[in-house]
């Protein structure tokens, strides 16, 4: 009786225990979660839409198609604005990429060495469009539990021209929510907020916002008309399909 | 007046007590001070050159532009690599700084066999490490013209920083808090800070510790002096307490209506110092010459003489002071005019009101009266007065042919002046930051922003083509070392794509090209957001305005010829903004002095009623001022923001000798029956002391500027010293010369 009561007391402490300290769950855990929501699906077609807003508010739209196979194989098509309309970037894995100009009839293979240039005048990094599991990235360090969110720490692993980046992770789906970005100064310089929907199996980030804090300008990604699993192939990922 | 004086007399009390209450209000404002060096803040929003200037600033980011250059053996050297990254990262974390760009972060448009990549210069996460990359590295930049001379030297020995700031931000804090940063990275390459941020940093300090050591030392001088002539602590001590108090007044004023101290108007002190005693001695010495023997009747007497002349010395030299009100485009030297206008006003009338009512309030009157004979016999009237009236009587010719000669020598050195406005000049050879904007113009092409401006579409073929035109145009000056513009981006891209370094001739090319540009850090600074203003930037080597002159010439020239309704190019930049600036010196050296003489000879005219002695007491101040100018050329003295106040500063203070005596010689004159030479004689025994001691005293106080840091300050202290002694000498020689001339000819009479 009385050992029951201590088992009893014991397993209410784990238990609450738990409850307070989510490090029971693992901050590794919770980022392969949050990688796993993300990069689960085999492949991916869709709309995207880039709403860029400058300081005085005044916005840009551009308009893509995007398809998409596991986590590194990635076509972007620019459909409008017209002087943009065909314009292609292929990405594939190890930072292989191409550009495909209509109006020279002409891809060239773009290099970046240097990852934290701006993709394509968004807000977005080269390095921010990277679909590279952020537990390849970064290490992480629970922080705390907000409402439905947990926070962690990520700190990057190998160089990075970020300090760090404060993610915000559903607690029930585990999605990102929200990311802060901090640069070796120690400022925040980016911040993004994601918001998801359910789409068929999978949680898709219907739209990002990311600003750039230090230039005051913002780039919100939409996606839509999202369809997953259509089974794209390798074939649809050449730089013969860039040109068409 | 006597009525006045009989008043003054009458509220001592209450005129102490207000001053003293008004000194302790106005005193408090003056924690409120604050130093604003930037010269161009000064610059009139009106002016389209000035405007264009601060509006690309505002666009662009470009023209509030630092620079640091590190100075090594050879840049390409791992090590110094990470130290230009280091600088680098530690510059882009400072608040206030908008763009850095270095050898560490440039971008780079390479078109490989591979493909085409628009990046960075190196890869800040990967710099270069063995010899093979460094040397690569070295062979590729002095490959481009883009980064050889503008961002490595030729003799890669030494690299630069550029950054700017906001327009917006504290300029001053910001290059401080730069400046202690990276030397507090203690590396071991030695750098140099440079380009106008840096620049207004140093100069606002050299303001504060000009007016923290000068002041003093003025203080001290004039008391030295003043106590020579009076030899009595009272003579010390009434003019050094009256000057200081109007300098009090006046700063608080200047603090209230919400002026900062400029370069300029940090001499305000210096000046009213030097001005505003002259007042209170030549009241001192009217009361001490009275030899009425009840002295509180002697102190009205004394009073009833000496307001009128003190008001006439005193609105002629606040006239010199608001000249530059009206003749003057940096708005720094039309606030210097104002401010020490006031302080002229205020100090006159507490020498009026104030030094009396203290005088007679603690009874402060001279316990000995001198009489004549000890007058006649001081040293100053033996050793020099009288020598001179007789030489005076005996030579006045000579006199006068001495003076035409040495006037006609000024007006030939007169065409020798050159103008200065380049701010690298305001420091001393070996001051750090002129030696910094040397190594700048010898390796890196100076640190003086360029720009053009082309307003029309850009991304028309036409456009690009004509800015390529424009930076070739342009690298033909041999002060243009490098340019920077959209266009050379458009023609690397292209290049890359592998059709040739050159505008491709398809607008849709180019809209193309454009898709990898966008978002790159240098497109903001060099095409605005709605693609209808681009900028080539560059930077200008020479601070000659011989050099500045010639390339605005060819480039107005050229713009002329290519400027169309569809691509509207306008040139601006520092230079243009130097030459403006340099313009208007001399246009309100003119027109100041011009106001300045009319408005002497109209006062003194009517006061004297009689225009021609205000013709007479305007003749030694104008000579002088040729003598100036004269010095100004065969010395080499340069025309700058300060030395152009000289000429008007001078005319007012130093035709107040030639009033005292020909006020002097009015009265004179009538006590004696209009006997010319024996009103000459009395006039120079009489007025001449107060003269010979306010030159001294003004010209000594003027001459302590030697001490500052500031070149133009050393300049300017050191001509109104000259022109104080030349005034001086004028109106004991050269004006009783020219009465005694025009008596021989045609009888004075006085009025």
């Amino acid at each position: 009786m009385k050992n029951k009561i201590k088992l009893g007391l014991l397993i209410a402490l784990i238990a609450s225990g738990s409850m307070f300290s989510a490090n029971a769950q693992d901050a590794n855990d919770i980022l392969k979660k949050m990688d796993a929501v993300m990069y689960s699906p085999k492949d991916m077609t869709g709309k995207n839409k880039i709403i860029l807003i400058d300081k005085t508010g005044k916005e840009e739209v551009r308009e893509a198609t995007i398809q998409q196979k596991g986590n590194n194989k990635r076509m972007f098509r620019f459909t409008s604005p017209s002087s943009q309309a065909g314009i292609a970037v292929l990405s594939l894995p190890d930072d292989v990429m191409y550009l495909y100009l209509p109006a020279f009839g002409k891809e060239r293979r773009i290099a970046t060495s240097a990852k934290n240039q701006n993709f394509a005048g968004t807000d977005f990094s080269y390095d921010d469009m990277e679909s590279k599991p952020f537990a390849e990235k970064y290490t992480p360090k629970f922080v705390k539990v907000e409402g439905d969110v947990f926070v962690l720490e990520l700190t990057p692993i190998g160089k990075s021209e970020y300090s760090k980046v404060i993610v915000g992770v559903n607690k029930t789906n585990y999605y990102p929510v929200s990311t802060e970005i901090y640069d070796k100064g120690n400022n925040k310089i980016k911040q993004a907020k994601y918001t998801f929907k359910k789409v068929g199996n999978y949680w898709n980030a219907e739209e990002i916002e990311m600003t750039d804090l230090k230039k005051n300008h913002k780039t919100k990604m939409q996606m839509s008309e999202i369809k997953y699993d259509s089974g794209l192939s390798d074939d649809d990922f050449t730089v013969r399909k860039l040109k068409q | 007046m006597e009525k006045i004086a009989k008043s003054i007399i009458k509220f001592r009390w209450l005129i102490v007590t207000t001053v003293l209450l008004l000194t302790i209000f106005f005193g408090y404002q003056m924690k409120n001070i604050s130093i604003n060096s930037d010269i161009f803040s000064s610059l009139p929003d009106s002016d389209p050159a000035a405007s264009l200037y601060k509006q690309i600033g505002e666009e662009f980011g470009g023209n509030n532009m630092g620079l640091i250059v590190l100075e090594t053996n050879n840049v390409f050297d791992k090590e110094v690599l990470e130290h230009i990254r280091q600088i680098t990262d530690t510059l882009k974390y400072i608040q206030g700084v908008s763009t850095v760009t270095s050898l560490t972060n440039i971008i780079d448009i390479k078109s490989t066999e591979e493909g085409i990549e628009v990046g960075k210069l190196v890869d800040e996460y990967n710099l270069p490490q063995t010899q093979e990359e460094l040397d690569s590295l070295k062979k590729y930049i002095f490959s481009k013209d883009l980064y050889k001379g503008s961002i490595v030297s030729e003799d890669g020995t030494s690299t630069v920083i550029v950054f700017t700031l906001f327009q917006d931000v504290d300029n001053k804090s910001v290059a401080n808090e730069i400046r202690t940063k990276i030397l507090t990275l203690n590396l071991p390459e030695t750098t140099h800070f440079g380009g106008m941020p840096m620049m207004l940093d140093d100069i606002s300090n050299l303001i504060l510790s000009d007016i923290i050591w000068l002041i003093p030392i003025v203080f001290i001088i004039i008391a030295l002096v003043l106590f020579l002539s009076f030899r009595s602590l009272k003579g010390v001590l009434l003019p050094l307490m009256n000057t200081a108090i109007a300098i009090i007044w006046t700063l608080g004023i200047l603090v209230m209506a919400g002026y900062e101290l400029t370069i300029i108007s940090n001499i305000i002190p210096v000046v009213l110092l030097a001005v505003g005693s002259a007042y209170t001695i030549h009241v001192l010495n009217s009361i001490s010459l009275n030899k009425l023997v009840d002295r509180k009747q002697a102190l009205i007497s004394a009073l009833t003489y000496i307001i009128i002349p003190v008001i006439l010395a005193s609105v002629t030299t606040a006239i010199g002071f608001l000249s530059f009100v009206f003749g003057s485009y940096l708005t720094m030297i039309k606030d210097f005019g104002i401010f020490t206008a006031i302080g002229t006003v205020i100090a006159l009338i507490l020498s009026i009101f104030f030094v009396p009512a203290l005088i007679s309030a603690f009874s402060m009157y001279s316990k000995t009266i001198k009489t004549d004979q000890q007058e006649k016999e001081s040293v100053l009237s033996r050793v020099i007065l009288k020598p001179l009236v007789n030489l005076l009587f005996k030579h006045p010719k000579y006199i006068f042919i001495t003076w035409v000669v040495f006037i006609a020598l000024s007006i030939g050195g007169t065409f020798l002046i050159k103008i200065s406005v380049n701010i690298a000049d305001y420091f001393k050879k070996d001051n750090e930051t002129r030696i910094s904007e040397d190594i700048l113009q010898q390796k890196f092409g100076g640190s003086a922003p360029i720009f053009v401006l082309f307003e029309g579409d850009m991304q028309s073929p036409e456009v690009l083509e004509t800015m390529i035109k424009t930076e070739k145009f342009m690298k033909e000056d041999q002060f243009i070392s490098f340019t920077q513009s959209v266009a050379d981006l458009v023609e690397q891209m292209n290049d890359a794509m592998g059709e040739g370094k050159k505008i491709p001739d398809e607008r849709a090319k180019i809209e193309q090209l454009w898709f990898l540009l966008d978002g790159q850090d240098i497109m903001p600074q060099i095409v605005s957001d709605n693609l209808d203003r681009g900028i080539i930037q560059s930077r200008y080597g020479s601070s000659k305005s011989a050099d500045i002159n010639k390339y605005l010439e060819r480039m107005n020239g050229f713009i002329q010829q290519n400027s169309t309704e569809e691509c509207k190019i306008t040139l601006t930049g520092m230079t243009s903004v130097y030459m403006k600036i340099n313009d208007s010196l001399v246009n309100s050296l003119f027109s100041s002095l011009t106001i300045a003489v009319i408005m002497v000879i109209l006062i003194v005219g009517v006061i004297l009623k009689s225009i021609s002695k205000g013709v007479y007491a305007a003749v030694p101040i104008i000579a002088t001022i040729f003598l100036l100018f004269g010095c100004m050329g065969v010395f080499g003295i340069p025309l700058d923001i300060a030395t152009v106040l000289v000429g008007s500063i001078v005319l007012g203070i130093g035709v107040d000798y030639s009033i005292h005596v020909i006020t002097g010689f009015n009265f004179f004159m009538k006590v004696n029956n209009n006997d010319v030479a024996s009103a000459i004689e009395k006039t120079i025994l009489s007025s001449g002391k107060a003269v010979i001691i306010n030159v001294l005293s003004v010209a000594a106080g003027f001459l302590v500027l030697i001490f500052s840091q500031l070149v133009p300050l050393q300049n300017f202290g050191i001509l109104i010293a000259i022109c104080m002694i030349g005034s001086g000498t004028g109106a004991l020689t050269l004006l009783p010369v020219i009465l005694i001339l025009v008596n021989r000819k045609r009888k004075i009479i006085a009025k």
